[in-house]
């Protein structure tokens, strides 16, 4: 496990809501000031793996499956899944 | 199934080959009638290698997202319960993403979730997918990738 505190982002190149939630980010990251690291897993096996070592939580969030976009959060250890909306993102991120 | 659970061992998928028209099968039991050519009790058990040599070359490719949109259609027009997503957009998008994984790792796994590495596990991630015991299906009415979508009931 990494020891740092990032917030990460996994997502896929081609995953058509990766796309559509890029925007949410952005504005994320505009409002709080808060960067959000993101980890293409499909084109990059070592994102895949930093995504897998942190499968048990990520997996809960998506409902059993590894699936992107994903929000893991290094410092609480929390994972949010899916299109989520900027409110939902602020409260992950702590 | 219940007579088939007797006769054959339903956790292991085996090769079968229709005697009169060579139509060919992977699954724990032989199919009672040939889809094909409607025989019945037409099939026999077969080894990889004959099989292989079978199909040979043929049987088709689906190498393009023109191919792949076309196969997901034939998929859905007859069900009842589920239809692909009206998003000529998205199902173009996700067509590509199935297609890139294909390319890169083998099979057209779903571009929305990670395979863990696992071949074996990694098979449900082929998309179509077993889309209608997820989650998602049950809350929204759709697939992970949103690219299959529940029906309206009239």
């Amino acid at each position: 496990m990494s020891t740092s505190d990032k917030l990460i982002w996994f997502s896929g190149k081609e995953c058509v809501h990766c796309k559509r939630i890029r925007p949410i980010v952005e504005q994320f990251q505009a409002e709080t000031g808060k960067k959000i690291t993101e980890l293409e897993v499909w084109h990059s096996e070592d994102n895949a793996k930093v995504m897998r070592g942190y499968g048990d939580t990520i997996k809960k969030a998506c409902g059993g499956d590894l699936g992107v976009p994903a929000f893991y959060n290094e410092k609480t250890g929390n994972a949010v899944c899916g299109t989520v909306t900027l409110e939902k993102l602020k409260n992950w991120a702590g | 199934m219940s007579v088939l659970k007797k006769e054959y061992d339903i956790g292991v998928k085996r090769l079968w080959r229709c005697h009169v028209c060579n139509d060919l099968h992977y699954g724990a039991a032989p199919p009672l009638l040939c889809p094909t050519c409607g025989a019945k009790n037409a099939f026999v058990q077969v080894d990889r290698d004959e099989a292989l040599k079978i199909v040979g070359e043929r049987g088709g490719a689906l190498v393009t997202t023109e191919a792949i949109i076309e196969a997901w259609k034939g998929f859905a027009k007859f069900s009842e319960d589920y239809k692909l997503v009206e998003d000529a957009e998205m199902v173009s998008g996700l067509a590509e993403g199935v297609l890139a994984n294909q390319k890169a790792h083998g099979l057209r796994y779903c571009p929305c979730r990670l395979a863990q590495g696992d071949f074996i596990q990694d098979l449900k991630l082929v998309c179509p997918c077993n889309f209608q015991v997820q989650q998602t299906y049950a809350e929204r009415g759709e697939c992970w990738c949103g690219l299959f979508v529940k029906r309206e009931k009239q």
